[in-house]
């Protein structure tokens, strides 16, 4: 019970502290592909890949990298960033997999 | 797809090819066998599909960066064995007398785990897309082109590196073993940084305008010296680092046998 409850709590502060992404791949697209996140913070990013067939999640810009298995979700840490674009792409689909993450400055982001 | 499948396998195997073609040419000014490199790729390519197989599980660890801490320790690990095996180059070349079973077990895991690290994502990937009928024949082809442009990469700097006066032989040797293994360091900081495992600033500089990380010789300095455009300033550290200390190892062999003979004397 104990456990539980730390459990939650060290979930709940997580959420709160680092704020949370989410990114689909379908029919190796990324849905949404164009992602806005805020400056100067860190930021978790949920990736699930909703194929069959496996895909690579990376970017050079953010210098991210990670390979997700088909049908499997994966977290990716990014940021604290400054404010621009920032593009990705799927290695193992680089024609149709592409996105980009636009980071806006906290007065942007506000509007 | 069949191109894609060339560059996706053919970055992999680079990396792998190019420790195997340092050490395997080291064994000449070391004096000993290359029969060790058999064992090594029968090992690691069987670890690399045991990795591959289990890849999603172990991505699953550590609440969902365990592939990063999987990948990061590795890479230390590389980093370690290069360091211990530069010492024990270091120390052989005094004296070449003496059994060379130690260096060969030492290179044999560096180049088994190097082609776990990069062989379980190349399983991954041909496995993934294995069932997928077609694309089968163009992942197929792809991959085994790439695996041959690696291998042939490999072998060119393995004859480069023979081709060049003896007495040389050893410190580049050193060099280029120190320059993988920084590359394998910064690396890792990378990784755990994804991961949040560690906290990294922005980027030190960015140089994607000189020399773009996904052009073909930008691919090359990645596998041979972790070449990273914008780097973060951990990064550079643990990079310099780690070159420095696989310095400093080859430096310490030579102290310690030039200390043996003293007490001798």
């Amino acid at each position: 019970m104990a456990a539980v409850l730390c459990l939650l709590l060290s979930g709940g502060l997580s959420l709160a502290a680092v704020p949370e992404f989410k990114i689909e791949i379908r029919n190796h697209l990324f849905q949404p592909d164009v992602l806005k996140i805020p400056a100067g913070t860190k930021v978790k990013l949920v990736i699930y890949n909703r194929d069959p067939t496996p895909e690579e999640f990376e970017s050079y810009e953010l210098n991210r990298e990670k390979v997700i298995p088909g049908g499997r979700k994966a977290i990716v840490f990014i940021g604290p960033l400054a404010p621009g674009t920032y593009p990705f792409f799927g290695e193992f689909n680089p024609q149709t997999a592409l996105g980009t993450i636009v980071v806006e400055a906290d007065s942007d982001a506000a509007q | 797809m069949l191109l894609n499948s060339v560059v996706i396998v053919l970055r992999e195997v680079l990396e792998a090819a190019l420790l195997m073609s340092v050490l395997l040419a080291a064994t000449r000014f070391l004096q000993m066998g290359k029969r060790w490199v058999f064992f090594a790729l029968v090992l690691g390519v069987a670890g690399a599909v045991l990795y591959g197989y289990l890849f999603g599980p172990i991505s699953e660890l550590f609440s969902g960066v365990g592939q990063e801490v999987g990948n990061a320790g590795l890479q230390l690990c590389i980093l370690l064995l290069i360091v211990v095996n530069v010492f024990q180059i270091s120390r052989r070349m005094q004296d070449t007398r003496g059994s060379s079973t130690r260096l060969a077990l030492l290179m044999t895991l560096i180049v088994v785990l190097a082609i776990v690290r990069e062989g379980s994502e190349v399983f991954v990937y041909i496995s993934g897309f294995w069932g997928v009928t077609e694309f089968v024949s163009a992942v197929a082809v792809g991959s085994v082109i790439g695996t041959c442009i690696g291998f042939s990469v490999g072998v060119l700097v393995y004859y480069l590196l023979l081709a060049q006066p003896i007495r040389h032989a050893p410190v580049t040797s050193v060099v280029v073993l120190a320059m993988i293994g920084a590359g394998m360091a910064s690396q890792a900081v990378r990784l755990l940084s994804q991961a949040d495992w560690i906290s990294t600033s922005g980027a030190l500089w960015d140089t994607s305008h000189l020399l773009a990380e996904q052009s073909l010789l930008g691919q090359l300095a990645y596998a041979l010296v972790g070449y990273e455009a914008s780097p973060s300033g951990l990064e550079v550290a643990v990079h310099l680092g780690s070159f420095l200390l696989v310095g400093s190892a080859y430096v310490a062999g030579k102290l310690i046998k030039v200390a043996d003979e003293d007490a001798l004397g």
